[in-house]
């Protein structure tokens, strides 16, 4: 398929709009919709699948049986789709997505909103930093028994494996 | 130079829009669910809406299958949802607020896609309106996040905060001038993208654009939202500059009055030809050349007479020729009153 601006590219971005009352698609290459400003939009993992498998595991994972446990998806699947399929990928596949977010976002972390509700039991390191937290909150409060139970929680999370 | 509503910058900015992405922890990304499972998602978010005193007040939920083909791209025109949002609507779902600056999509790219609008330039009462919902699902739903990559996202691009930032800009001086192209590839250096609004043809038509921001990782929301408005305080102001010279033009002067005469006196309007005309009457209003109209007016104005909102208001089908009819009284009403006083 080639590019519906300049007519001689190969598509590599998809643009659903409406025109005038229609719900219309463009298919642009990546030099026009670059020209457009839909060029810089990362396309995510799917962007250089081939080089990116290659570079970092010469192929070899492509076999892997690991399946997450919520989704079903593999490693492969994530890689071939450009998408992950559920929030439980991100810690199946943690250690071997972590480079391919580096190489789109930079080597960095959030810095961000960090929410305050329950429901975040999913890593041990988001517990963590809410106890750290709560405990610093506990200390401003002069709740010294809550902190210092807190703190041993602390050390024992610390103790074993931070890292999954 | 006149600005009725200094601060919000509305001679050039249309409207502020914050979009936040997030997701549920124990149900797949969108991409891998069936239908059946978007359906369910959907009754567990509107179970979670009127479970809570604060949601099921303000918002009202809408089934995109219960729509018309006609009222579901007059959503988009409206802002509401997205044009990918309405491309399959099957077990799809959005909460809109009374008047209209907050919506939630249910199943789109990802689980939950909030927006939250506000006239001219205002990205920091936008952001609190979105931050203080956020809270308020997040303890209803319990949003995927992990302290390194922060909200969990279907695409990892959108890892972070989860949130963009987008202002929709008026530019027509700077289009004259023919810069959009350079400022745009130089705008993307710094993680920002700046688009037109496509017209018939892939080439952009009038002079809105849309600016935003691309980075989402490694940044707080203040940081985005403080460089996004920086960078367009910057934008606003060389438009302005351009605006300035421009109208000196005796040609300028002459294309305005006449797009002013053609739509207070035209029996029938195509929708491009109106947004053209349009966009130079708001020019001319910004720059004194025609009386002073109100510029959150003139921004209804242009979403109300898009083909399927006009149709769906007006409560029938329309030929193409009825539409730019109405669209054609609608508008000589308009400039009539400076104000749209319909459908309401
Ligand atoms: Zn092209
Ligand atoms: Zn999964």
């Amino acid at each position: 398929m080639l590019c519906d601006s300049c007519g001689k590219n190969p598509v590599t971005t998809h643009i659903k709009t409406i025109i005038n009352g229609e719900l219309t698609e463009y298919s642009l290459c990546a030099e026009c919709a670059q020209r457009l400003g839909y060029g810089n939009l990362l396309t995510g993992l799917g962007c250089d699948y081939g080089s990116l498998l290659g570079g970092f595991f010469g192929g070899t994972e492509l076999d892997d049986p690991v399946r997450c446990k919520c989704c079903g998806s593999t490693f492969d699947d994530i890689m071939r789709s450009g998408q992950v399929g559920c929030a439980q990928c991100y810690h199946t596949f943690y250690d071997r997505l972590i480079p391919l977010i580096q190489r789109i976002h930079g080597n960095t972390r959030h810095r961000g909103k960090v929410p305050g509700g329950g429901a975040l039991q999913s890593r041990p390191q988001e517990q963590l930093s809410l106890m750290r937290r709560e405990l610093r909150e506990a200390i401003d409060a002069e709740n010294f028994e809550h902190a210092a139970s807190l703190r041993d929680r602390i050390k024992e999370l610390e103790g074993g494996k931070v890292h999954e | 130079m006149n600005n009725p509503n200094p601060g919000c910058e509305e001679d050039v900015v249309i409207r502020t829009q914050i979009h936040l992405i997030r997701n549920l922890t124990d149900v797949p990304f969108c991409a891998k669910m069936s239908r059946a499972d978007r359906q369910k998602l959907s009754e567990r978010v509107v179970e979670a809406f009127s479970g809570n005193e604060t949601l099921s007040h303000l918002f009202q939920f809408t089934d995109m299958e219960s729509l018309s083909r006609v009222e579901a791209v007059s959503l988009v025109e409206r802002h509401l949802v997205s044009a990918d949002f309405i491309s399959d609507r099957r077990g799809r779902g959005f909460f809109v607020n009374a008047d209209e600056t907050v919506s939630i999509m249910v199943n789109e790219e990802d689980h939950i896609h909030l927006q939250s609008s506000e006239a001219g330039l205002n990205p920091q009462k936008a952001f609190a309106t979105a931050d203080g919902l956020d809270d308020i699902l997040d303890k209803c739903l319990g949003f995927a996040f992990d302290e390194n990559l922060g909200y969990l996202t279907q695409n990892p691009v959108n890892l972070g905060t989860g949130m963009r930032a987008s202002l929709m800009l008026h530019l027509p001086a700077l289009r004259e001038g023919g810069g959009i192209s350079r400022i745009s590839a130089n705008l993307s250096k710094l993680g920002l993208a700046l688009r037109g609004t496509f017209g018939s043809g892939v080439e952009p038509k009038g002079a809105v654009y849309q600016l935003s921001n691309r980075v989402t990782f490694g940044l707080s929301e203040q940081e985005a939202i403080a460089n996004l408005q920086s960078i367009a305080m910057q934008l606003i102001e060389q438009e302005r500059a351009a605006r300035k010279e421009l109208a000196e033009s005796l040609e300028i002067q002459d294309t305005v009055s006449r797009s002013l005469a053609i739509l207070q006196s035209a029996k029938m309007m195509a929708n491009e030809e109106f947004m053209q005309l349009i966009s130079n009457v708001r020019f001319g209003v910004a720059t004194g050349l025609v009386d002073p109209i109100d510029y959150g007016e003139i921004n209804r104005l242009m979403v109300l007479v898009q083909p399927a909102t006009l149709t769906f208001y007006s409560g029938k089908k329309l030929t193409p020729a009825e539409r730019r009819s109405l669209r054609a009284e609608k508008i000589r009403d308009f400039l009539k009153k400076g104000k749209y006083l319909w459908p309401n």
